[in-house]
């Protein structure tokens, strides 16, 4: 798995949200977050299941608007700043974990939904992966991933661990493999993540409008580097 | 960890039942203990109120 070590640095989890999702990288987040709602409402009352946390932005949100989470991570720093982030929310209904995604402590058909966002991109065995989480769920597994015929191919080798990079083909046989049914897809970003968190928020806003503008065109599809995958047990 | 999270948790080794037992807990909540597997006997901490549920061999190549 890459970034097992790197995350589990405290200084990693601490600069994580800041690093990311400030400045142009909060359209990045938002994005998600809306990615993620979409996908997943109405939301109250469901028993969801997130795979690589991380620091809890979705975890905390979820369970904001009335779900009970489960968030699961490898790393102790990352579901400590998750903690945080849930208490200063005053949310209940997260409960946080150390587990493996490959072999979750949950017996089958368990949750509504079963997500990981940022999460396939790190892993060296997607179909196991992938086998796991619609193990565990009922209904709804999610996730999203970075495009091989993409911008995103172009930076991604100044990353510090690289990243796996996905073509269409290639997650629909993932889904099959797994006996998941694709109920719908999305795909953004013409212009990589790393991109929008170099510039200022300002000048990211701008670029974000050329990048939905020509993303809504007939070619767009194609050229986005980042994909979310909605997909039914 | 809340004590309710006992309902859906099991060993992700081989998904039998584990057995809640509790050093420091505040109310409801579970603060440090260990989650003992009812079939394997593998033991899984709780520290700090987050429970350790990667198995053993995770566990050994990734500290903290």
């Amino acid at each position: 798995m890459k970034g097992q070590e790197w995350y589990q640095a405290d200084d990693v989890a601490e600069a994580y949200e800041d690093k990311r999702f400030s400045g142009g990288g909060r359209l990045i987040d938002d994005r998600e977050k809306r990615a993620v709602l979409d996908a997943i409402g109405p939301i109250e009352d469901k028993e969801i299941l997130e795979i690589a946390c991380g620091t809890g932005r979705f975890t905390a949100m979820l369970a904001a608007e009335g779900a009970n989470v489960v968030g699961l991570d490898i790393s102790t720093p990352m579901l400590q700043q998750g903690r945080q982030k849930a208490d200063e929310l005053g949310v209940s209904g997260v409960e946080l974990m150390r587990g493996d995604a490959g072999r979750l402590p949950f017996p089958d058909n368990h949750f509504d939904t079963v997500f990981a966002m940022r999460f396939f991109h790190l892993a060296d065995t997607p179909r196991d992966f992938l086998r796991e989480m619609r193990r565990v769920s009922r209904e709804q597994v999610f996730f999203d991933t970075f495009n091989r015929f993409s911008t995103r191919s172009l930076y991604n080798w100044m990353l510090p661990m690289g990243s796996r990079l996905y073509s269409g083909t290639e997650v629909k046989r993932l889904l099959r493999d797994t006996n998941l049914d694709l109920a719908g897809a999305e795909h953004d970003w013409i212009f990589p993540y790393g991109f929008y968190r170099q510039i200022p928020g300002g000048i990211a806003s701008a670029f974000r409008r050329l990048d939905t503008t020509i993303g809504s065109t007939v070619i767009g599809d194609r050229l986005a580097s980042v994909s979310y995958w909605d997909a039914r047990v | 960890m809340q004590e309710e999270l006992m309902d859906i948790l099991c060993c992700p080794v081989d998904k039998h039942e584990l057995e809640l037992e509790v050093d420091d807990r505040e109310d409801d909540e579970i603060l440090t203990g260990r989650l003992v597997c009812t079939e394997c006997g593998e033991a899984y901490p709780i520290e700090d109120g987050i429970p350790n549920l990667l198995p053993p061999d995770m566990r050994d190549e990734a500290p903290a």
